[in-house]
């Protein structure tokens, strides 16, 4: 799929302003709109290990620090390790017969570390009692940690005090000149009273001391010839940061990192845009809204050779992955417009939140009654996304068609059926070069600007509006599906001009 | 211009569609897959007992070209025993000694010598001028490297299985020598 949608030529630029090709795109069926990465909310939905395919809490995860408490990884190569069984023969004690005994060892099939090569010992069962290493710090990171929880206990106690406390007192000691130790010793109290709180703190650790001289480097430091097989990588060290080994005998087999996954949450309408099933074996999807499956994909087909103020045609196929039919018509792109838009709806943003809700949805619906909009916009917009410019440029005029063509509705056994179509479709020959089942070739013409330098990237622009029906169900008295009019700004990256014939 | 000549010990499991050119001598036991590409051009290749040579595998015996010149015997490439050259490998080393692992996809130049035990992971290149030791592991993108504490595990489960399938749907090369 990578090499299809990989070279980044076809971006759509997403509500926020940013551009990216539809595949890292998510579409929003509440709103209408698009969205990207930046612009949903990321929740942790599970943790599980992704070699054991385990699900853990993430009150366990967080306990056992993020990490599976039966599998490893190589900490020579990252990758997994899997057990492996030696079987070892043993003479059982009294008897003559030799039996044989099931003996495993951790080994990575990629570099070919073993747990062996360490000198772990063997273990009777596969999947444990191998042996963590403490962590010669542990004491004093323990230390540390208790001190700071007293303290930050203290704190929110100190705060709950004085919450209590304000209102409830008048103090006139500010206004007679009577110090709070003055009056403590009138009434016969101990001048001094450390703060109660102060006094339940913990014993501070030791604090570390600097040390001013140095272990003196060995002699032969200069002189010995380093084996850099010995000498672990950064990479190596960091794997492992509370020894950090410098040699590798040192290397001790690491826990397991786990995955997590991801639901995404349009951060409008805190509607689900992605949500994966729970099964962590499961690469399938409950709720999946990738503007993949609702937005019709562009693809460049050909280009003619770009040059500076000529014109020249471009071919591009439309495909519509929806399973209703859409019209799809070109606008002009004009950025400069877009910027004055911007500045409107910041100020509006400031002015009203609950308008600009339904300013915006409602240039989007066709048949724009205020009643359809109203019942969108019945959950209130939790964070209202501002609109940023669109940081592209665009060095190439294309010609906007006037007609508008069809995208019949997709249809998988299309694919199977040899038959001769029969499109009762009547299209603009000019506009759509050739078409089949869901997708259509348009062709348009484009005029690199005249002033571009020879092997100049050529950027150009426009707006597609598709119609767009949306299909939830659950909606007030509304049976039947809405359409609605979506426009997307869509950059294409042609490639470099070249010299005249 | 090269000459063919085969000489395929008993027991060795020589498919008829491989690649075999020039002076090449297959120790018994070695099984050697019908896509594999042997050239023996500098001079005859000696592969030893119970290698294993799988599909795609290309071993070429080419000299550098700077040695071409020096050398007036004609030198012979000789491998060792249970080698296993897995799939889409090449191997234009000089010399390759016993219990040796040639990942899929490894590449390794002619001014190369592995000795016993290495193991070159998948896709590594290996073209500096070197004498590879005892027991080591190339492996990564980066082709890092490292000491393995023993050799690698021989593959003797595959090469029974081997022996019993590949006659069964493809020519195999009679042996012509004697033990």
């Amino acid at each position: 799929m990578s090499y299809i949608i990989g070279p980044n030529v076809v971006r759509y630029s997403c509500t926020c302003g940013l551009l990216k090709p539809i595949s890292f795109l998510y579409f929003c069926r509440y709103c209408t709109q698009l969205r990207c990465s930046f612009c949903v909310c990321h929740e942790v939905d599970s943790n599980f290990c992704g070699k054991c395919s385990e699900n853990i809490p993430s009150s366990e995860a967080r306990v056992k620090k993020n990490r599976c408490g039966n599998c490893y990884m190589c900490p020579s190569c990252e990758q997994e390790l899997s057990p492996r069984i030696a079987s070892t023969k043993a003479p059982a004690e009294g008897e003559e017969k030799v039996s044989t005994k099931k003996m495993y060892y951790l080994f990575c099939q990629f570099c070919r570390w073993s747990s062996r090569d360490v000198g772990i010992p063997d273990q009777s069962s596969v999947t444990g009692g191998w042996p963590d290493r403490e962590n010669i710090h542990a004491n004093r990171l323990q230390e540390l940690l208790d001190l700071y929880k007293a303290i930050v206990l203290a704190q929110k106690q100190q705060q709950e005090k004085d919450k209590k406390q304000r209102g409830k007192y008048i103090s006139y000691t500010d206004r007679t000149g009577v110090t709070a130790a003055a009056l403590r010793k009138r009434i016969g109290l101990p001048a001094d009273l450390t703060h109660p709180l102060l006094k339940s703190r913990p014993k501070e650790p030791e604090p570390m001391i600097a040390q001013t001289e140095v272990e003196k480097l060995p002699d032969d430091i200069f002189t010995k010839p380093i084996n850099l097989m010995d000498i672990t990588t950064i990479e190596q060290r960091l794997l492992q940061p509370e020894s950090q080994p410098t040699t590798v005998d040192k290397l001790f087999p690491v826990h397991k990192q786990l995955s997590i996954k991801r639901t995404l949450r349009c951060k409008t309408c805190e509607h689900n845009v992605s949500k994966p099933e729970y099964n962590p074996s499961s690469v399938k999807f409950k709720i999946q809204l990738f503007a993949y499956y609702h937005i019709p994909e562009i693809r460049i087909v050909t280009v003619e050779p770009l040059r500076a103020g000529r014109p020249c045609e471009l071919i591009l196929k439309f495909t519509n992955p929806t399973q209703h039919q859409t019209t799809i018509s070109f606008f002009e792109l004009n950025l400069d417009e877009q910027e004055d838009i911007v500045e409107n709806k910041l100020t509006e943003v400031v002015e009203n939140v609950e308008q600009l809700s339904l300013q915006e949805k409602q240039p989007m619906s066709l048949t724009s009654q205020p009643s359809s909009s109203l019942t969108l916009s019945s959950r209130s917009p939790s964070i209202i996304i501002k609109p940023r410019k669109i940081m592209e440029y665009m060095n190439c005029n294309i010609e906007i068609p006037e007609s508008t063509f069809v995208l019949p509705p997709r249809d998988d056994a299309a694919e199977y059926d040899d038959s001769g179509e029969t499109h009762n479709i009547h299209d603009d020959p000019k506009l759509v070069k050739w078409r089949k089942s869901n997708k259509a070739f348009i062709k348009l013409n484009i005029t690199p600007d005249e002033s571009l330098p020879l092997n100049a990237e050529v950027v150009c622009g426009f707006i597609m509006q598709h119609v767009y029906t949306n299909t939830i169900t659950g909606q007030l008295e509304k049976k039947e599906p809405q359409k609605y009019d979506h426009k997307v700004k869509v950059f294409l990256t042609l490639g470099q001009t070249v010299g005249s014939e | 211009m090269m000459r063919n000549s085969i000489k395929i010990l008993p027991g060795a499991l020589v498919c008829e569609e491989c690649k075999l050119r020039g002076d090449i001598t297959i120790g018994s036991g070695t099984i050697i897959h019908p896509g594999a590409t042997i050239i023996a051009e500098a001079g005859p290749i000696i592969i030893g007992d119970n290698c294993l040579i799988e599909e795609q595998v290309k071993i070429m015996h080419k000299l550098p070209f700077d040695h071409k010149e020096k050398e007036k015997t004609t030198p012979v490439l000789i491998i060792g025993s249970y080698n296993v050259f897995e799939v889409d490998c090449t191997v234009e080393s000089p010399k390759i000694g016993n219990n040796n692992v040639f990942e899929s996809k490894c590449f390794v130049g002619n001014k190369v010598t592995v000795s016993n035990g290495c193991t070159i992971g998948a896709g590594c290149k290996i073209t500096e001028e070197q004498i590879l030791k005892e027991n080591i592991v190339f492996y990564g993108a980066k082709c890092m490297m490292r000491e393995g504490l023993d050799r690698p595990v021989l593959q003797t489960l595959q090469m029974e299985t081997l022996t019993k399938m590949l006659p069964n749907y493809h020519h195999i090369k009679k042996p012509n020598m004697k033990l």
